[in-house]
């Protein structure tokens, strides 16, 4: 993986890839991969903890591997198992080869991540594999090697880049968040998210994406179960986009809002503010917003 | 890789005048300071920085510490912004660290001794004030801080005064107290403090409590799967394995099962003034609860949701319930049942705390709030729980007060109510716990 020598080369990189962040996340990542540790991020849901796996790997050309937990996932899901069908064939035709080798060793993605040099390892919400899962993870990330009774050490020519992502479901074990360096996304901004919004969605009209990122930080005020994240911003946006609007009204917010809030009482409570005026006042502030759409403030 | 330090004699430096600036001996290093790793007197500074840090309840390890001086290696130490988010991410470790955090990091920048700043946002288990915008629905209870500011670098156990914010009656809160009413007004009423004392008896009773819910506590199967003879799934990967032994013939075929898990048990328990006289034992049961499963969580309300999971966590049986009441500012204050438990949902029901867990409200349903709004975040709770069970002290029948308006209207939402219980009488608790099980109630569709 070829390193980024500064931390605005690597916001540019990253820039490319669409994947627009501030300057602490830059920061971090630019220490995580200098330090070679584990990144773990947190944050609320749609704020796009993913995303920056995806984009890691993007910008330094490099493999992205992706291991998803579970309740029960175990050695035999994310680390190795054996093909024991292929073994079995061998068995029975009589072969010579040595039952218990590299040839019959299936990896798992922790495996395939110290096999390739230079990958990114994506462990994603971890919150939701038990304590005994992450106990075992615990040596991957410290030493990046592994023991296979039957083969023995492996380790990493070179360690992969590590993001681990969790959703809070639970605390995680200190030793673990120990181990690695930590960050918490925050929602972006308002002039950042629209960066974001036309940089992912190059077709929009500037004015549409700037209402309905206000209309959506005005959202983020509100006290909602469940506040809108910047996947189901850029949704809304495509959804009037779709439907042949270059700006917002009420009317077709009030069709579409169901691509932007999960919760029906959170329905209920915005249309019974009046949308009206909640767009209204998204239109002010989009106003407001200096004619420069393209400009990713910081935060 | 950066530098591979050990820790610098911080004393070689004078603490008295609170160390060094970072920004003005980056200056007076010069241009070269960037590339360098960083100097003893940087590292001095580093060091008291991750003390203060320490003092203040962060979990700040050495190896955190080590990070950070390495990180400091990479980055131009010039730069505010870039030695910010390098500590950031050494020693911030939950989102709610970040108050803390920012006020000592302004103040290391700055070169100000580091002395204990207000303390208030960082217990962490109180978070529902924490966040911002998110939470701040209703009118948040102002925080007085009777902490004296006490010097963190100096390395006093500063750490066993923890101040207690005092409760300040509400804003716009123009309730007439009168009569009964004050006992459940929503107004924080500031209770004497006295020590929680327990006698010999209370703790060798909770003890066993502790051991009777461990033994009680309803299971779940887990998703883990653990080899069992009379298992249902076939080992594929067991039977293989064994069968190379045979040269490839499956003499026995080996199983699984789901392997059982203790249930998560959740409490929220209700320490306003008319439950006053079960708060202490109730505390303590919780202490007990939280002791024996692995996965307990409790809450405390009042007029606000404090979690004292942490706070309990201990050996230390009277420490700890004297540490977890610290943490509850409305200790015997009024009561907002909706509020708090709409608190609750938002904060740690968004983030599963109750998916699939037994819930156990303890309160008498007196409630001075919206009682709609207690409806409603009752209803909400018992879609996420595997079964909401509401103990009420008061007996059968005087639910039907007019003061138990929050009581009839969570009732029927509730999928167990138990009237009657004395939390007093501690061992019924395991036993209750136990009688429950896991069961999925039967509930009928809510029309809402």
């Amino acid at each position: 993986m070829p390193g980024f020598d500064s931390i605005e080369q690597l916001r540019d990189a990253f820039t490319a890839q669409r994947y627009l962040m501030d300057e602490g996340l830059a920061t971090v990542v630019f220490l995580a991969q200098r330090l070679r540790k584990p990144l773990l991020v947190e944050g609320e849901p749609g704020v796009g903890k993913t995303e920056l796996a995806k984009a890691l790997a993007a910008a330094s050309g490099a493999p992205l591997i992706r291991l998803q937990c579970y309740e029960g996932i175990d050695v035999h899901h994310a680390l190795y198992d054996w093909d024991y069908p292929r073994q079995l064939l061998q068995l029975r035709a009589g072969g010579s080869a040595p039952l218990y080798s590299e040839e019959f060793l299936v990896r798992r993605p922790l495996l395939e991540a110290l096999a390739q040099p230079g990958s990114v390892l994506l462990i994603d919400e971890l919150d939701r594999a038990d304590d005994e899962f992450e106990a075992f993870l615990l040596e991957f990330l410290s030493d990046f090697q592994v023991t296979i009774p039957e083969v023995g050490v492996i380790c990493a020519e070179e360690p992969p880049a590590v993001v681990i992502t969790s959703n809070r479901t639970r605390d995680l074990h200190e030793a673990l968040k120990r181990r690695c360096l930590y960050h918490w996304i925050d929602h972006p901004d308002l002039r950042r998210e629209v960066a974001i919004a036309r940089a992912r969605l190059p077709g929009v009209s500037e004015r549409l994406a700037e209402q309905v990122c206000a209309f959506v930080q005005d959202l983020r005020w509100l006290d909602l179960y469940r506040s809108p994240g910047v996947g189901e911003t850029l949704d809304w946006v495509e959804a009037f986009h779709t439907l042949g609007r270059d700006e917002i009204d009420a009317a077709t917010a009030d069709r579409t809002l169901g691509t932007l809030l999960k919760e029906r009482d959170d329905l209920e409570r915005i249309r019974g503010k009046g949308l009206e005026a909640l767009v209204e006042r998204a239109e002010e502030r989009a106003a407001e917003l200096p004619q420069d759409g393209a400009s990713s403030g910081a935060a | 890789m950066g530098l591979r330090v050990g820790l610098p004699d911080h004393r070689t430096r004078s603490r008295a005048d609170g160390g060094w600036s970072p920004g003005a001996a980056a200056r007076a290093a010069g241009a070269e300071a960037g590339e360098r790793a960083p100097d003893q007197a940087i590292l001095a500074a580093a060091v008291a920085f991750a003390r203060a840090l320490r003092e203040l309840g962060l979990a700040v390890s050495v190896d955190s510490e080590l990070v950070f001086f390495s990180a400091l290696a990479e980055l131009d130490v010039r730069k505010q912004a870039d030695v910010y988010w390098a500590a950031h991410a050494a020693f911030v470790h939950t989102p709610d660290e970040r108050a803390v955090f920012d006020t000592v990091f302004e103040r290391f920048w700055a070169g100000q001794p580091m002395t204990l700043p207000q303390r208030g946002a960082e217990h962490g288990e109180s978070d529902a004030r924490m966040g911002g915008a998110q939470h701040g629905g209703e009118a948040l209870p102002q925080f007085q801080h009777e902490g004296k500011a006490a010097s963190a670098v100096d390395g006093d156990k500063q750490r066993a005064t923890r101040d207690i914010p005092s409760a300040e009656g509400e804003q716009g809160a123009s309730n007439q107290q009168r009569g009964v009413l004050a006992a459940w007004s929503a107004r924080e009423t500031v209770s004497d403090r006295q020590r929680l004392e327990y006698n010999h008896d209370e703790l060798a009773a909770l003890r066993k409590l502790a051991e009777d819910i461990k033994r009680a506590a309803p299971v779940r199967r887990s998703r883990r799967c653990r080899p069992a003879r009379g298992g249902h799934r076939l080992d594929v990967r067991r039977t293989l394995r064994d069968s190379m032994t045979t040269d490839g013939e499956a003499f026995r075929l080996s199983y699984t099962a789901q392997a059982p898990r203790p249930r998560r048990l959740l409490f929220l328990c209700d320490v306003s003034g008319s439950m006053e006289r079960y708060s202490r034992v109730l505390l303590a049961s919780l202490k007990a609860a939280v002791g024996a499963a692995r996965r307990a969580e409790a809450f405390v309300f009042a007029t606000r949701l404090t979690r004292v999971t942490r706070s309990l966590d201990g050996h230390d049986l009277e420490r700890a319930l004297e540490q977890a009441r610290a943490t509850v500012p409305d200790w015997s204050g009024g009561t907002r049942i909706g509020g708090a438990l709409a608190d609750f949902n938002r904060t740690y029901g968004r983030r599963g705390f109750a998916r699939g867990a037994i819930v156990l409200v303890v309160s008498d349903g007196w409630d001075r709030g919206d009682p709609e709004l207690l409806a409603g975040e009752v209803r909400r709770l018992q879609l996420q729980a595997r079964r909401l069970v509401w103990l009420n002290p008061r007996p059968m029948g005087l639910d039907q007060q007019p003061l138990a308006i929050g009581m009839r209207a969570a009732m029927p939402f509730v999928d167990d109510f138990v009237p009657g219980h004395d939390p007093r009488a501690v061992a019924g608790l395991a036993q209750l716990i136990g009688d429950l099980g896991g069961q999925r109630p039967q509930r009928r569709p809510v029309r809402a």
